[in-house]
Parts: structure tokens; C-alpha cells; sequence
């Protein structure tokens, strides 16, 4: 090897003295420390929890919200059987004289079934678990809705098929409930009208019951006319006997009031198969409060009907709720024992139990200022009455409702009928859940997590009455709601802004009509439109958090979810200056958390002291519906809640913007007072969205500001580079394609008198296999002119030697010179050294040759001005993916680019592989120079400044061998990279240098730009675009990528076509791309390494031992 | 087109507020407006089940009501209960903003405004004496105010059916037919109009109903003194006197006609089984639209009331609705007609059903007639003297 430094010309890059390198890497690694602590820093203030800087008041609220007063229990009221129950008693007709049994086999098996509403959360659970303890389900189904018998249906067909996989016999209710509105006109015109009115209403109810393998239906119709007893009976006779051929069973609902009136028990007992008693809403939630069952009124209920009627005809209904009444409300909440359980905890009530004389456990509180009174019924009220069920030998019970219940109810249901202390000890445990119970009205909510068991004793008394006081309540998960007080107010809220041109317009409308709304933003768009976040903020609106990147929160990991609220926070903070306590989830499939894992996002808000605020009316807007549907939905739905939600981004919302004035009008004609949200708390917006304390925030806000801009920067330079690039990649590929296309028609036709003598020159090292062939194939040609090799063996360490020597016998062309292992720049000039002819033609040891080549390829020569040619070289060896993958950029990367630079005498590299000299050319360039890697592409450029011309012959091909694996491949493109780097550095003063024309102004400046700079920035772009695809702009990000896949393909076709090669071998672009990206970034980063490195020290190893494996390059663009 | 979306959302923003309102709703005329008695036809109106206390006005179900009659309503009426001591604004704001004109019924009762009490116990601390004495003259003052604030039209009817006997501010509980005590003898029997000059009545001033008249009048010039002048004042009595004498007809409580603008009545058939029975509407519109139409023939007539439960088995209901909607248009003194719609339950557990979808048929009946163009969705507006 020869000591680079020693030569007259440098090796480009070194630095002798290898100062440069200790240099620089001082000042690097302090530039990426300094960065990595920024960043961390940033970081950190984007983990800062947000609830330092909110005041006391926003905490306060919630405390206030928790801290419900103690009063005294409800008294418990003498339960003196209320007026309409004594009427009923009174005026029963069930005297029982004429009670026909419905069937002659009398069922044993008592009867279990359990009520199911779909807006229960918890019904599905409840029947998952507790299944083998039931015999029938009685889900919530069908309304009569209509004088014609017209009947809606509130199908849940989940519900049914795991009822049914269960062995469930389901019975869908049919009532006459429309939108919390009793129709009895609807059922009163239906008995009375005419008989076909009748048949159609039965024939639609019988298709709907075989649809769903119904095993009947329970009728539940109420505030009937008792006028109109007759014609019920009438239409009940009739039902059953449509009924009854299709095997069904028809139950029908008596509530124990005057309604039951309506019914002529003792007529009906032929044709209705159970009666279901409705022992419950002895106080329903229109009345005054009181208890809902009480054990005195359910046994003269369950007595009078078993000593008039046929008791295994009945069916009682066993109530599981509670009711809440707040005062100065005009009905009560139903509500869940869990519900009860919380708002018992949370106020620190004691003494509630179960107890004579009403036996029903009920308490009162207060929140805030509202006195509420609550009745509820648990498993020791349930173990009363189904004793007194069981006791009359009723057919069974009917769970009212599923999910509602305590679930000691389960032990009692599966408790026999002799019932003792010892099996109920386990009830004294209140064991807690997942299920989430609601305190409070409204829907800005906050979240408490927490569970923890409670205790009770139950007790049997003398009188076999089971009697139970709660000593300590379970904890269970709840909702705190807030704001739902007034159903008169209403609230606006958008999510998913800014956005610049919707948000604009709906400021616009706002402004106009004087109404302050709630807007929630996504971080990642406020921080696009920052200025729009200061309007918002400016025209006195609400500003809250709805993530950075509008993600599902529900998949996120907890640190993942804290990031995003906080980025956020951060980002509002600065740019508002103020912090916000509001946050909306994003997808609103969480509008009513149901499960842990709908949760836990909003506990983390709940944790950093957010305010969640959901919503009750959603006319899914973004889903463009017509902006009259917005406007109905928001109509449909207003008695819901006094939250309304709509979007100012996220695509056309054209649609909010027409509907949003319709919406207010809307609102305002109903007589609703359109408040702001803070209005709607009773707070100030100055409480929810506090201002900064500017000395405390100081710096934190400083490193987020200059966080956020840092990477508004690098984010608007790499989009903006993007789209330059696309446009240079775009323009390239149309000038490469014209070019190229438009030289090879202008192929000139062969000069056949030029045949001049020709030294085929090649550098041979370590090519003991290959060197045989290559030979035999450049003798074995057509070429008329005098044709001698000269081989020299550059200190081969096989028999590369006794190779040559075999194909010498009887071939007096070939000459052989031996030299010590030298290199190859050193191995060629001692070739042209040795040359006789005028014209050298250059080939690597493992290149073939064709019959033609020698003869195309000296043709161009013919021309005294050309000094140069460059060959054609294909890959030979398509065995591997990656060999095929090169042979296809080989096709339309070197080849048609050297087609198009060709055309304007720009051609870069005349490659070692396949290329054609003058002596002369060589000796005015300097000869061969060892300064670079890249001999070849030193002394292309070395003639260009010589001016000379460098020509392509096309049709002049040479088959190479391409490297076949990962780790030979990396290392040939690392050494061309370096090389190409070399002499772009070595020539650089060509660069826009108008005295080279085409080289100066175009095929330089496009190495350095496509295949340094563009290469080397390319994993930060792809970066970016992940992360962008993250954010959720894939959509805008796309494109590009798409349109770069694009462009490398439509090349690929054209060059394809021009070789030619079959088309479809260019679809070999797009894995490429994924291959040769990383690859290329990786080895020009390497080679700027190694550049500033400045060694030279283990290059010639490196060298070495590549060119066992890695061939010559045989072009290095 | 997509370019010129903003621009046309921009032009639905500013035109939004009059979007889904019939064009005949032209905004009301500059200055203080009132409604029109119309030339031709009358308006169509509606009580639409506003609970028990049949205040609890919602758009909803005013809507509802539209929807299910298919035409929009000129006049929706409520009440105004003295014992919720304010005037109802949050009412009368959702009809006017309905464009329909408000009719109040405003009643000198206290809470809780049950016939029972009234039957049982008299009058409660809104008696008649207590009106004029002035014992309510801020309640009636701020009412008033309240009322003006308004600034559009409102129909008020106060104490009405007087000449019934369930209500408190009745003659019946203010000393009947007896004489004013102290007043003189009129020197003739007088002629009550609309009836045969030889049906006369006692020739002195009547107890009950002088003191509703003075009460009457003393409630209109208090309101007016408020600068109320939006208010248009609706005499409404029951279309049957109870009891059935000649001291207790509707026209001897008629205030003169420098206090009323309107003359009112209610007209119900059956409502209560076995309480009444059922009645065609013929009798029961024909000679009490004639009797208070001759008390003063210059006001128009609108029927303040109308409705009549269904009871298939008495009678057929839509047939009612049908007479009904063909005996009004026959006499075109009768200028708007409000239906009850509500459905109750009575004390002996049954059913009052005056809705107007009680059967198919009678919703029928009541769309067909109602869609006839006499029937007049929109208050015509016009300028105030």
C-alpha cells in the first residue's frame, strides 16, 4: 500500500495533524448536550402538573360538591296504605270466585325474572353474572306510540342473544311510555277503534316476538281510562288468543294503584297467563317522597291478591332502585343502591336502616343549598318480601331492574324457601364494584376512583322480619356531577378548533348575538393558530383542554395521557397566558363512563384537577348529517342535559356554521337562557381559567415558549423543505426523462471505419475465480481494430496469477505484469504505463464484456474531441433481492441519468468498470490520482476541466457483479459515498461555475443536492412525517410520501422502457425504498463522519478487505 | 359553488332568524302594534296541555301540538295564577317568540287552585273585596309593568267563567242576585240583551256581579295606569250560566265597553262521565255565541274555551270536532277559536281526555277542519291608535 500522504496529490479529507477532529468534537458534544438538556427541560415543564397554578376556588368547588350536609334521616312514615291503594283494595275485582287456571299443569319451578332498561349501564353485567339464578328476562322493547297501533321499538339484540345463550325465556315489554310520556289515548283508541286496527297492531307485535324468539310479551299500559275496562278485556282476550297460537304468553303489568282499575282480574285470568303485581312505587318519583315499598303495604298487596285470586298466577315485582327527590324538583331521579350507597357515604349520613315500621331504608341530605330526600330498597328489603312471596306460593318474582341492585339481592334469590340468619351473615360485607355511581346532576364531572367495602348487620326480629342498619358504606367509583340544576340554561361547546377558517365564522355568530360559548382545543391545532386562540380568549369565550393530538385517551398509557393534557396546558398557558381547569375527552363514546378502563383518563384529568366537562347533546356534526338534521338532533335531544356540542374544526363544518344560528334561535325561542359555562357553574371564568402568576411562572412558561417555538421552527422548516423538495424532485424527474429520451434518439450511427488499436486495461486483486471469464469475454470479440490485455495482479494473495496465465497459453494478446500489492489507482497508471495503444479501455476484473462492447464502446472516440466514454454496465447476477433491487437502480439511476447529463455534456463519472480513454485525455488530466476513492470520478472531472468532452455509449454493455448482501453492499456505497464526497469537495469550485456549463449548473449541484444533502436529511423528514401521522395529519402528510413513491416510480417506467427491461420489474421502487433510504442516509452521514474525522488510518484496510467481496465500484455518481 | 360557500353561510347567518317562519310573518310594523280583528276568517289557537297548572308553557308542546294538528297556532293560551305573585314572562316569551300571540287567563286564585277548596271554604285572600280595596295594588302594578315590558300583543282574560260557580271571583260567593245593599232601585225591570224584553231582572244593582264589574274595571285601569297598553282585554264567561238565572247571565257582568276589546267563551261538550252528558255542539255554540255577541256587538268573539272529551260509547267526538268546525265560520262575528287540548284524571279515578289526538278519528276531525284556509295560522299585526 502506498502512503497516501507521501503523494503529491493529498487524499482529500486528511488531516495530518488530526487536530480537526478533537476540535469539532468538543464543540459537538456540547452542542448535543445543550440540546438534550433543553430538551428535557421543556419536557419536564410539559410534565409539570398543571394544578399548581389554579386558585383555591376551582379546588373549592369540588369540595364543596363532595362535603353534602348530614341531616337527619327521613322520618320514617307510619306507612298508612295511601289513597290509591285503599281505592284499589276497595275496588279491587278480585273477587275471586270465577279464577280460572290458565294451564292445566301447574308450574313448580318458580319464576325469576329480571327487568332490563337499555339505558341501564349495568343490566348486561348483572345478567352475565347472575344468569343460572334466572328463568326469564323482561327487557324494555316496544311503545305504543300512536292511536293507529304504530309502535316504536328500543331494540337491544345483545341483550336478547345473551339472554337466550343462556337459557333465558325472553319477554319483551310492550307499555304505551313515549319519551317519558304515559300515551294512554294510544292505547284507548286502539281498543275502541275498529277490529282491523286491532289485527294489524297484533300482527306487528307477533312478527317483532317470532323475529327475536320471544317466548311472549309483558304488557305494562298505564293512566288508562278505567271507563274503558270492557273493551281492554276485549283487546287482552284477543292478544291472547293471537298469542296463544304461536305458543306465546302474554303477562300483563297491575300496578297496585287505581290504574289497576283498568283490568277485570277475574275475566282476564282465563286468557292472561301471569299476572305481574308491581309491588313497587308505593310513593312513585311524581309523588311526594317517600318509601318505595314498604313491607306493610307489599304484604296487603300480596294478601288481598292471594286470598281473590289464584296465587300461582302472580308474579311480584321486587323493586332493586331507589329515588332521589331534590327539592323543588318536580319528580325524582330513579337511582341505582350504588347511587345510594355514594350519596349516603358522601354525606356522612348514619343511621339509615331497615327497620319497622316501614322496613325500607331512606335518608335526606343536602347539596349546597337543595335539600334531597332519598328512598331506596337493598338486599334485606328484598329477603322481606320475597319472603312474603314465597310464603303465599306465587309463581315467582321479577327483578326490577337489573344493575340497580344491591347484590346481596343474589343470595337471597338463591336462598330456599326457609331462610336463616347463618345464610346471610355474608350480606354484613357491603362489597363494592366497578360500577360507577352518579352524585349530582349535570354533566361536568369529576371522577373518584376509589372502592373500599362498607359494613352493615342484619338481624331477624321476633316478627321473622329481617332488619339491618349500615354501619359503614361501601365506597364505591362515582361521578360527580355539577350544573345540571337549571333546565332552563344551556351551554355551547366546540371541540377540535382552532381551525383558520371555521372558528373565524363561529366567533363571527357568537359576537354577533352576544353569547359567550366553550371552546376545546387541540393542542397541536392551537399551536398552529395561536392568534386564533387569542380571539377566542379575547371575545370573552371559555378555552379548554382537549389533548394534544386528539387521541383515544382509553388506549394511552397513564404517562401517555398526562403528556397530553399537559403539552396542552403548557401551550395555552402560553399563549393565553392563563391556565385551564377544563378538559373534554376526546370521542365521546366517554359521555357516560361505564367501565374502568373509560375511566381512568378522566381520574388522571381528575388527579392534575380538571374539570370534566361531557356532554348530553351531541348532534354529531362532524359527521355532516345536513345542517337541518344538526339543528333536529339538538332539538331531540335538548331535554337530555343543558350541554350542547359542536365542532369549529376538523373538516367542512360548513354545516355548524348554518345550523349554530338556527340552534340559538332555536334555543332562545324555547325560552332557554344560553349561558357560558362558567355561568352554568355559578363561577367566573377567571376561576376556570385562572391567570398566570407571572413570577412563579416565569420560567418554566419561558422554556415552553421557547420549546414550542423551537419546534413550530423545525416543523415549519421541514415542511417547507418538503415541499421544496417535492417541486426539485418533481422538476428533475421530467428533466432527467426529456433528457435522456431526447439522446438516445439522437444516437449517432457508428463510424464503421474507426477501429483504431485498443489496451484493454484491468486492475486484478484477488480474482482467482472471476478473472478467467472476464477475460475470455473481451477476446471474444467482434472488434476489427488490433486489440491487446494487460492484466496486472496487484499482489493477489490467491492464484489470481496462475488464472491469468492458464487463458495466456495461445493468447499472445494478453500481457501480465506482477507488482506488489499497491492499490488500484497505482495498479492502472502502472497499466497505462505499460499500454501500446493510444486508446485504454478500463475494466474491472468481474466484468463481462459482449461480442460489441469494445467496438460501441471506442466508437464515440471517433470524435477528436471526446477524451472520454462512458460504458453501459448492468448487474449480471439477479440471484438476490438486493442484487435485483441495484440491477434496477443501476437501470435508472446511472444509467438514465448519464443518458440525460450525456445529452448536455455533463457526464460526472466515466466508470472504472466500462470506460473508454485517450492516453492523452488521461495524461492532461493528471492520470489517475490516488487523493480519492473515487478515481474514476476524479478523472471524469479532471477532464471536464481539461475540456474535454465525456460521451455514453449505451448500446456498450458490461455485466457486473453486484454485491448480495446487506453488509457488502453497505460497505461498496460507503466507500462510493466517501469517494463522490471526495471529489465534490476536491472540485467543488466547479459548482455553479458558469464556465462549465451543464457540469457547473446542473449535474453537480443535482450530486450534491439529491444525493448528499437530500439523502442525509431524509430520516429526519420520515421522522417528522411519523410523527405527523401521530398528530393525526397523515392525511396532509400523505400525499407527499405518495407523491415521492410516485416520482421514483415514473422514472423507474421511463428507464425501464429505454433500456429496455421488462415494466413491471420498476414496482421493485417501492420496497427499495424502504431498503436503500436508511441505507443511503446511513453511509453519507458516515462518510461526513468520517470526513471531519480526517483519518486515513484503517482506510486501506478497509479497502482491502472489501475488495475481496465488493467489486470495483463500477460507477460512483 | 364551493367558493361561494362562505359567502352564502354568511348570508344564512344574517337571514337565519327568519329562516323556517312562513313568509306571512313579516316582522312586526314600526312602533306599538296590536292584532288585527280579521276581515276574513278567525284564528286558530290552542291551550296545549300545560300542566296542572296550566302554566308550565314549553315550545315543545306547543310544537308538539302544531305537529300533530299540521297547522301553526295564532294565539296560545296559559295561565297566570295571582298566587304565583308575578307575571309569567318566561311563558309569554316563548309564544311571542313562537310568533304567535299569548292569551292569559289570570286568575285572583291563590294556590292550590282546587275547585274543592273553593266549594268547601269560599274564597281564598283574593277575594273581590280585597282587589278593590287595594290590597294587591303591587302585584297588580308590577304585573302590569312586567306585561308592558312585553311590548307586543297579549290577550288577557281575567276572572273567567263568571258567570259559572266553581270559580272564586264568581257572583255566586258575592252575594248572588241579592241587592247592592244601600243602592236604589232602578225604576224599571231591566231588559237583558239578547233576550226577549219580557225576561227582565230585578230592577236593582245585582251583588255578585256588580262587584266582579267593579273589581274588572278596577284591575284594567290599574294595568293601563302601568302603561300596559299591549294588553287586549277579553270578557270570557261560560257559555251556560250556572246556576241558569237571569242575575247570574254573562251580560250582567259585562265591564262596559271602554274595558273589554274581546268578548270570550267557552264552549265544551261532554267532559266528565256521568257528571254531564253528551251534548252536539249545535246547542251548545249556537244560542251563548248569539247571547254575548248581543251585549255588545261591536267587539269581535273569540272562543276562549273549546273541547270535549272522548266517549265513545255517548257519542262520537270527531263528528263534535266536524260540527264545530262547521257551525264557527257561520258566524262571522266569531274571530278566533282556542282549543283545550288536555287530558285529566278526576276524582273517581276516570279519565277526561279533551285531547286532540284522544282516537285517530277526532285528530282527523280536527285536521280537516282546522286546514281549511278560514283558519289563520298568523296573528295579522297592525299599527296601534
Amino acid at each position: 500500500m502506498t502512503d497516501p500522504v507521501s503523494e503529491k496529490t493529498p487524499f482529500v479529507f486528511l488531516d495530518p495533524r488530526g487536530r480537526r477532529w478533537p476540535r469539532l468534537r468538543r464543540v459537538a458534544i456540547l452542542g448535543v448536550a445543550l440540546i438534550f438538556v433543553a430538551i428535557v427541560v421543556f419536557v419536564q415543564t410539559l410534565f409539570l402538573r398543571p394544578e399548581l397554578a389554579l386558585p383555591g376556588s376551582v379546588r373549592h368547588l369540588k369540595g364543596q360538591l363532595k362535603a353534602l350536609q348530614n341531616t337527619q334521616p327521613v322520618p320514617a312514615a307510619t306507612p298508612a296504605p295511601s289513597q290509591s291503594l285503599r281505592k284499589f283494595l276497595q275496588n279491587h275485582p278480585l273477587h275471586g270466585t270465577k279464577a280460572v287456571l290458565p294451564h292445566p299443569e301447574k308450574q313448580t319451578k318458580e319464576i325469576r325474572a329480571g327487568f332490563y332498561t337499555v339505558s341501564g349501564n349495568y343490566g348486561m353485567k348483572s345478567l352475565e353474572s347472575h344468569s343460572k339464578l334466572l328463568t326469564h328476562v323482561i327487557p324494555a322493547w316496544m311503545s305504543v306510540a300512536d292511536g293507529n297501533g304504530t309502535i316504536d321499538f328500543d331494540r337491544d339484540l345483545p341483550f336478547v342473544d345473551l339472554a337466550q345463550k343462556n337459557g333465558l325465556v325472553v319477554m319483551p315489554i310492550l307499555n304505551n311510555l313515549l319519551d317519558d310520556t304515559w300515551q294512554p289515548d294510544a292505547v284507548e283508541a286502539i281498543a275502541t277503534g275498529p277490529q282491523e286496527r286491532r289485527d294489524r297492531f297484533f300482527a306487528a307485535i307477533e312478527s317483532e316476538l317470532d323475529a327475536i324468539g320471544a317466548g311472549g310479551v309483558v304488557v305494562d299500559w298505564e293512566n288508562l281510562d278505567p271507563n274503558y275496562h270492557e273493551e281492554m278485556t276485549k283487546l287482552l282476550t284477543q292478544f291472547s288468543a293471537v298469542l296463544r297460537r304461536k305458543n306465546k304468553e302474554l303477562w300483563l303489568m297491575v300496578s297496585m294503584s287505581a290504574d289497576a282499575e283498568i283490568y277485570d282480574i277475574d275475566d282476564l285470568s282465563p286468557v292472561v297467563d301471569r299476572f305481574v303485581a308491581m309491588l313497587v312505587d308505593e310513593n312513585s318519583d311524581s309523588d311526594a317522597p317517600g318509601p318505595i315499598a314498604s313491607q306493610e303495604w307489599v304484604e296487603s298487596c300480596i294478601k288481598q291478591i292471594s286470598e281473590d285470586g289464584d296465587p300461582s298466577q302472580w308474579i311480584a315485582v321486587l323493586g332493586t332502585y331507589g329515588y332521589d327527590w331534590a327539592q323543588g324538583s318536580k319528580t325524582g331521579d330513579q337511582i341505582t343502591f350504588g347511587d345510594a350507597m355514594s350519596r349516603a357515604n358522601y354525606s356522612g349520613v348514619e343511621g339509615v336502616k331497615v327497620a319497622p315500621p316501614t322496613y325500607n331504608p331512606g335518608f335526606s341530605y343536602f347539596e349546597g343549598a337543595v335539600q334531597h330526600s332519598v328512598w331506596f330498597l337493598d338486599a334485606t328489603t328484598f329477603l322481606n318480601q320475597i319472603q312474603a312471596v314465597r310464603k303465599q306460593k306465587w309463581a315467582g318474582i321479577a327483578i326490577d331492574h337489573l344493575g340497580s341492585e344491591d347484590s346481596g339481592i343474589w343470595r337471597a334469590v338463591s336462598a330456599g324457601q326457609r331462610t336463616q340468619a347463618s345464610d346471610f351473615h355474608k350480606l354484613t360485607t357491603l362489597k363494592t364494584d366497578d360500577r360507577l355511581t352518579n352524585v349530582g346532576a349535570g354533566e361536568v364531572v369529576s371522577v373518584d376512583e376509589s372502592q373500599e367495602p362498607g359494613e352493615r348487620t342484619i338481624v331477624q326480629n321476633a316478627n321473622g322480619y329481617w332488619t339491618s342498619e349500615y354501619k359503614d358504606f361501601p365506597t364505591y367509583p362515582v361521578l360527580y356531577h355539577q350544573g345540571g340544576n337549571d333546565p332552563h340554561k344551556v351551554t355551547i361547546t366546540f371541540d377540535d378548533g382552532p381551525d383558520p377558517k371555521w372558528t373565524p365564522q363561529i366567533l363571527d355568530i357568537l359576537k354577533q348575538r352576544g353569547i359567550h360559548a366553550t371552546f376545546f382545543l387541540v393542542g397541536s391545532q392551537a399551536e398552529k393558530y395561536p392568534w386564533l386562540v387569542r380571539r377566542i380568549l379575547a371575545e370573552g369565550h371559555c378555552i379548554g383542554n382537549h389533548t394534544y393530538t386528539h387521541g383515544n385517551l382509553g388506549i394511552m398509557s397513564d404517562q401517555q395521557v398526562r403528556l397530553e393534557l399537559n403539552a396542552t396546558q403548557r401551550l395555552i398557558e402560553t399563549i393565553t397566558g392563563r391556565s385551564t381547569s377544563l378538559f373534554r375527552p376526546p370521542y365521546n363514546a366517554d359521555s357516560q363512563p361505564s367501565t374502568p378502563e373509560e375511566l381512568s383518563p378522566l381520574a388522571i384529568a381528575e388527579d392534575l384537577n380538571y374539570l370534566i366537562v361531557l356532554e348530553a347533546i351531541d348532534p354529531e356534526d362532524w359527521a355532516r348529517p345536513g345542517t337541518a338534521e344538526i339543528v333536529n338532533r339538538v332539538r331531540q335531544q335538548r331535554h337530555l342535559g343543558n350541554i350542547v356540542l359542536l365542532h369549529d374544526a376538523g373538516g367542512d363544518r360548513s354545516q355548524t356554521v348554518a345550523a349554530l344560528s338556527q340552534i340559538l334561535d332555536y334555543l332562545q325561542e324555547r325560552g332557554d337562557q344560553i349561558v357560558s359555562l362558567d355561568q352554568l357553574l355559578n363561577m367566573s371564568r377567571d376561576d376556570l381559567m385562572p391567570v398566570l402568576k407571572q413570577k412563579k411562572e416565569n420560567f418554566p412558561l419561558l422554556v415552553s415558549r421557547i420549546g414550542f417555538e423551537t419546534y413550530r421552527l423545525v416543523a415549519g422548516f421541514l415542511w417547507s423543505f418538503m415541499i421544496v423538495a417535492t417541486v426539485l424532485v418533481g422538476l428533475r424527474t421530467i428533466l432527467v426523462g426529456i433528457l435522456a429520451a431526447r439522446q438516445k434518439r439522437r444516437v449517432q450511427p457508428e463510424n464503421r471505419d474507426f477501429h483504431p488499436p485498443v489496451s484493454v486495461v484491468i486492475a486484478a486483486y484477488n480474482e482467482q475465480k472471476v478473472i478467467a471469464g472476464t477475460l475470455r469475454s473481451v477476446l471474444d470479440t467482434d472488434y476489427a481494430g488490433e486489440l491487446e490485455i494487460v492484466v496486472i495482479n496487484d499482489g493477489s494473495k490467491d492464484d489470481t496469477l496462475g488464472a491469468v496465465r492458464e487463458v495466456m497459453i495461445n493468447e499472445p494478446r494478453i500481457r501480465l505484469i506482477d507488482q506488489g500489492n499497491a492499490g488500484k489507482s497505482v495498479a492502472l497508471r502502472n497499466g497505462i504505463a505499460a499500454a501500446k495503444s493510444e486508446i485504454i479501455v478500463f475494466l474491472d476484473a468481474d466484468t463481462s464484456f459482449e461480442r460489441e462492447t469494445i467496438r460501441r464502446l471506442v466508437a464515440p472516440l471517433a470524435n477528436p474531441k471526446v477524451g472520454a466514454v462512458s460504458g453501459h454496465a448492468k448487474v449480471g447476477n439477479l440471484r438476490s433481492f438486493i442484487a435485483r433491487c441495484q440491477s434496477l437502480e443501476y437501470i435508472c439511476g446511472f444509467n438514465l441519468d448519464r443518458q440525460a447529463y450525456a445529452a448536455w455534456n455533463c457526464i460526472t463519472v466515466a466508470p472504472g468498470a466500462i470506460s473508454a480513454f485517450r492516453k492523452r485525455s488521461i495524461a492532461e488530466a493528471g492520470g489517475i490520482s490516488t487523493g480519492t476513492l473515487a478515481e474514476d470520478t476524479d478523472i471524469t472531472l479532471q477532464l471536464h476541466r481539461a475540456r474535454w468532452e465525456v460521451a455514453y455509449a449505451p448500446g456498450a454493455v458490461a455485466w457486473t457483479e453486484a454485491p448480495e448482501t446487506f453488509r457488502t453492499l453497505a460497505k461498496q456505497r460507503f466507500r462510493w459515498a466517501f469517494g463522490t464526497l471526495q471529489c465534490l469537495w476536491k472540485h467543488r469550485d466547479l459548482v455553479f461555475n458558469p464556465r462549465y456549463k451543464a457540469l457547473g449548473l446542473f449535474s453537480l449541484p443535482n450530486i450534491w443536492f439529491f444525493q448528499i444533502f437530500l439523502v442525509a436529511i431524509t430520516p429526519l423528514v420520515d421522522f417528522y412525517l411519523l410523527f405527523s401521522i401521530y398528530l393525526g395529519n397523515g392525511s396532509t402528510v400523505l400525499p407527499y410520501m405518495a407523491f415521492f413513491v410516485f416520482t421514483d416510480w415514473a422514472l423507474a417506467l421511463v428507464a425501464c422502457r429505454m433500456e429496455p427491461e421488462p415494466l413491471r420489474k420498476a414496482f421493485l421502487v417501492i420496497p427499495m425504498r424502504l431498503i436503500y433510504r436508511p441505507l443511503l442516509s446511513w453511509v453519507v452521514w458516515r462518510s461526513i463522519y468520517q470526513a471531519l474525522r480526517g483519518v486515513i488510518i484503517g482506510w486501506g484496510k478497509l479497502e482491502r478487505t472489501a475488495s475481496v467481496v465488493v467489486k470495483r465500484p463500477i460507477n460512483q455518481p | 359553488m364551493r367558493k361561494c360557500l362562505p359567502f352564502l353561510a354568511a348570508i344564512a347567518v344574517l337571514y337565519s332568524g327568519c329562516e323556517q317562519k312562513p313568509a306571512a310573518v313579516q316582522g312586526p310594523p314600526k312602533g306599538p302594534f296590536t292584532v288585527a280583528v280579521p276581515e276574513n276568517g278567525a284564528y286558530t289557537g290552542v291551550y296545549a296541555d300545560f300542566g296542572d297548572n296550566e302554566d308550565d308553557v314549553t315550545l315543545d308542546k306547543i310544537e308538539n301540538f302544531e305537529q300533530l294538528v299540521g297547522k301553526r297556532q295564532a294565539i296560545v293560551a296559559s295561565s297566570s295564577y295571582w298566587g304565583e305573585g308575578s307575571f309569567p314572562t318566561a311563558n309569554v316569551n316563548i309564544i311571542v317568540r313562537h310568533h304567535s300571540i299569548p292569551l292569559i287567563f289570570w286568575s285572583p286564585w291563590d294556590k292550590p287552585y282546587d275547585q274543592d277548596v273553593i266549594a268547601r271554604n269560599g274564597p281564598d285572600k283574593f277575594n273581590l273585596p280585597s282587589v278593590v280595596s287595594g290590597k294587591w295594588d303591587a302585584y297588580i302594578d308590577q304585573w302590569a309593568d312586567a306585561a308592558r315590558q312585553v311590548g307586543s300583543p297579549i290577550f288577557v282574560s281575567w276572572g273567567n267563567e263568571m258567570n259559572g260557580n266553581w270559580f272564586p271571583w264568581s257572583g255566586s260567593f258575592y252575594g248572588a242576585g241579592a241587592q247592592v245593599p244601600g243602592s236604589t232601585p232602578y225604576p224599571h225591570p231591566t231588559p237583558v240583551p239578547g233576550y226577549d224584553p219580557s225576561v227582565s231582572v230585578p230592577p236593582y244593582p245585582l251583588q255578585g256581579p256588580e262587584l266582579y264589574k267593579k273589581a274588572f274595571r278596577y284591575v284594567v285601569d290599574r294595568v293601563r295606569a302601568r302603561g300596559a297598553k299591549n294588553i287586549l282585554w277579553v270578557f270570557h264567561a261560560n257559555n251556560y250560566s250556572e246556576p241558569p238565572d237571569m242575575w247570574n247571565v254573562a251580560a250582567q257582568y259585562y265591564p262596559g265597553s271602554d274595558y273589554v276589546d274581546w268578548l270570550g267563551l267557552s264552549v265544551y261538550g261532554e267532559q266528565v262521565h256521568g257528571v254531564d252528558s253528551f251534548t252536539t255542539f249545535a246547542p251548545l255554540f249556537k244560542w251563548p255565541t248569539q247571547e254575548i255577541h248581543a251585549i255588545d256587538p261591536s267587539k269581535p268573539v273569540m272562543l276562549t274555551e273549546w273541547g270535549v272529551g272522548e266517549f265513545p260509547k255517548e257519542g262520537s267526538k270527531s263528528d263534535w270536532i266536524r260540527d264545530a268546525f262547521a257551525a264557527m265560520p257561520k258566524r262571522s262575528y266569531v274571530k278566533a277559536a282556542i282549543f283545550w287540548n288536555e287530558r285529566w284524571q278526576n276524582s273517581d279515578d276516570t279519565y277526561s281526555n279533551l285531547h286532540v289526538n284522544s282516537s285517530p278519528e277526532a285528530l282527523a276531525a280536527y285536521r280537516d277542519g282546522v286546514a281549511q284556509p278560514y283558519w289563520l295560522s298568523e296573528p295579522i299585526l297592525k299599527p296601534q291608535k
